[in-house]
């Protein structure tokens, strides 16, 4: 690793000595001189360089997910301005994508969303060749069954669905998702407004797959899940951790981050990973079919992605990290963004609870269904 | 030629109206048509239509008979979506009510007011509305909290001694609900008071009708049109309110509104929440045809 990245620095440099003399002013090719960002930080170059002839790139993501130190040095890198727009749901940018009238370069599309984008056929196949950067992810993230052999998508941030409770408040600890129906927990439960995570958790509680279509195991579990209708206060896909840090619930569903931040305002706020298997999720680079800066886009994938630009993560957003080479790099370089991250289990998911995991994958008609099993909860 | 298109009185006039017709034309007739057109197609299989269009009246079966889709359960009620619409319905009738029986006496007092404090309470209850909805309907949830104001209040005088579950209920929705539509309420029945002649009130009393006899046979129904537009300014938006149900009812309270709004986002189904906004749409015609088979045009021209 060391010698190959050392052998990348040279030639790095040799490229950019044959580039001064041979075509100066080619404008958007990486030049070794150093770039400071607003902040202070100085940008660290390319590993993998990448000759590029746009001199913009638009994004589409989700909203506080990527940090702007990113961008600026990506910007000083390769002098391209990157236009940014932001989402907060799967279903939003999908709307807009869809619609027409876009014309952003990259998105981060969910797993499920995925494998509905691309049976659109609304994303194009990554080029291998041009994603060095492929190198610096952890297997387990790889190749997941959203998108075989990672054909479209670069691996972004990832986390989990599971069970927080405030041990202060709650006299018995739910281990597994059935316990959640605990009488209790009558009235003090939070849950993310979300259906398909809501009625996933209760059909693994029967044993039945988290993505069911079937009308029998639904209805079942509708029925399951009429009775634990009681215990939740109240759903909320925004700010979960509002009502668990004020007290207006004890327990509830959510997801990483949000049991994280829960935590930090109050230590007895914990996350359990029930024995019936957590819901996992990431989040995901996607080239749409249209990209006119694609060049651009690879540019920045590689670069972004590259350990010593990607730690910032941990910083900025810190969910589940899937890239090895930055944590390797703030394990050397900033101990104790590290010592942080790997000492939480709500970020740094264990091996086990990933062996265990469930993912919510596209239902396509059955989508209906869910909903009406969801109306149906909500109207009684 | 240009002065031809200035001396004609008839170019005038189009080309003063055509703006705003053409506006509506584009961006309210034309969208409503292809709504019109999307009730009537099979949903693509990841959300939009399928393309191309497969026609079908599938929609509007499946809001009269929620079982009708291939997907039903076995324990499956018909009445799903029907229920949820009367459900709506009952809480905008409940919240209409509440508004005007609250906002009537409220009418009544400001128009009685020298014309300097009517100015003035008037621009009270106005004012409200230069906040944001979404802001007025987060601080009322602050208000009826566990640990809210309210709760906080009553504790301390020792009314209640545990605090009440006022929020993420059908109660928190009603209450938040005629908090942001009494202003709605309260001024169309401002003006039909303000008009209302008292000395009629004496005339009653001369003729020997107790107050409440005159109020019953001669001022409600003089003000009625400001009543009837009173309740069809309330009832229409509440009957669709999606954010209210959302905050307050914690997710919890399921209205035509919110079961409308996830049709385009988790349910990906856009025919049936085009033909479902469509069937509601028509419930409001009803509501403003009653309205104007009630008032004639001289009595809406005072409002």
């Amino acid at each position: 690793m060391r010698i190959h990245r050392s052998l990348h620095l040279t030639f790095l440099l040799v490229a950019g000595c044959l580039l001064m003399t041979a075509c100066l002013g080619a404008g958007s090719t990486p030049t070794p001189a150093p770039r400071i960002t607003s902040g202070g930080f100085e940008c660290p170059e390319p590993e993998f360089p990448i000759p590029v002839e746009a001199t913009e790139l638009n994004i589409y993501v989700w909203t506080e997910y990527v940090p702007l130190e990113m961008i600026e040095c990506f910007e000083l890198i390769y002098s391209i301005k990157v236009n940014r727009s932001e989402y907060s749901s799967n279903e939003e940018m999908y709307e807009v994508v869809t619609t027409g009238g876009s014309n952003y370069d990259l998105v981060q599309p969910s797993d499920y969303m995925i494998e509905l984008m691309a049976r659109e056929g609304l994303l194009q196949e990554l080029d291998r060749e041009k994603l060095p950067v492929f190198g610096n992810f952890d297997p387990n993230y790889l190749d997941l069954e959203f998108d075989p052999a990672n054909k479209y998508t670069v691996p972004y941030q990832a986390g989990t669905t599971a069970i927080v409770v405030n041990t202060d408040a709650v006299d018995t600890i739910p281990r597994s998702w059935a316990d959640l129906w605990n009488e209790e927990y009558a009235g003090r439960m939070v849950f993310l407004d979300d259906s398909r995570a809501t009625i996933g958790m209760t059909l693994l509680t029967l044993g039945y797959d988290v993505n069911s279509t079937d009308p029998a195991q639904l209805q079942e579990a509708e029925n399951k899940l009429s009775e634990l209708i009681p215990n939740i206060k109240l759903f909320d896909s925004d700010s979960p951790k509002t009502a668990l840090v004020a007290g207006v619930a004890d327990l509830g569903v959510t997801w990483t981050a949000e049991a994280l931040l829960a935590q930090q305002e109050n230590p007895a706020i914990q996350y359990i990973y029930p024995s019936e298997g957590a819901i996992l999720w990431q989040d995901n680079w996607a080239m749409l079919d249209n990209a006119a800066h694609a060049d651009a886009a690879y540019a920045w994938l590689n670069y972004t992605m590259q350990g010593n630009v990607f730690w910032m993560m941990l910083r900025d957003f810190p969910y589940t990290n899937p890239n090895t080479a930055a944590l390797e790099y703030a394990k050397a370089n900033e101990p104790e963004l590290y010592d942080l991250y790997t000492s939480s289990p709500i970020t740094n998911t264990p091996a086990s609870v990933i062996g265990s995991g469930h993912r919510i994958s596209d239902v396509g008609e059955a989508a209906q269904l869910y909903d009406a099993i969801w109306a149906r909860l909500l109207g009684k | 030629m240009l002065k031809f298109f200035r001396r004609s009185k008839g170019w005038q006039l189009a080309g003063l109206i055509s703006p705003g017709a053409l506006w509506i034309l584009l961006f309210f007739n034309l969208p409503l048509l292809i709504m019109l057109f999307i009730s009537f197609v099979e949903r693509g299989r990841a959300g939009g239509i399928k393309i191309p269009p497969v026609y079908t009246i599938e929609n509007y079966r499946l809001f009269f008979n929620s079982c009708s889709s291939a997907f039903s359960g076995p324990e499956c009620n018909p009445f799903l979506y029907l229920g949820i619409f009367s459900h709506s319905v009952r809480i905008g009738l409940m919240v209409t009510f509440f508004c005007i029986l609250v906002g009537y006496p409220l009418a009544y007092f400001m128009a009685k007011q020298k014309q300097v404090w009517r100015d003035a309470l008037m621009i009270l209850v106005i004012i409200p509305f230069w906040t944001n909805f979404l802001v007025r309907t987060y601080a009322l949830k602050s208000v009826l909290a566990t640990e809210g104001l309210l709760n906080s209040f009553l504790m301390n005088l020792h009314i209640i001694s545990q605090p009440m579950n006022l929020l993420f209920n059908e109660f928190a929705v009603v209450v938040g609900l005629i908090y942001g539509y009494l202003p709605f309420a309260v001024l169309p029945m401002y003006t039909s008071i303000e008009k209302f002649d008292y000395s009629l009130m004496e005339a009653a009393a001369d003729l020997g009708a107790s107050p409440r006899r005159a109020f019953l046979r001669v001022m409600l129904p003089m003000t009625l049109p400001g009543v009837v537009a009173a309740l069809v300014l309330v009832f229409v938006p509440v009957v669709g309110a999606f954010i209210t149900p959302d905050i307050m009812g914690g997710g919890k309270v399921e209205m035509i509104g919110t079961l409308i709004n996830r049709q385009f986002g988790v349910a990906r189904n856009w025919p049936f929440g085009s033909a479902m906004s469509l069937i509601l749409m028509l419930l409001v015609l009803i509501g403003v045809v009653i309205y104007f088979r009630s008032s004639t045009e001289e009595t809406r021209r005072g409002i």
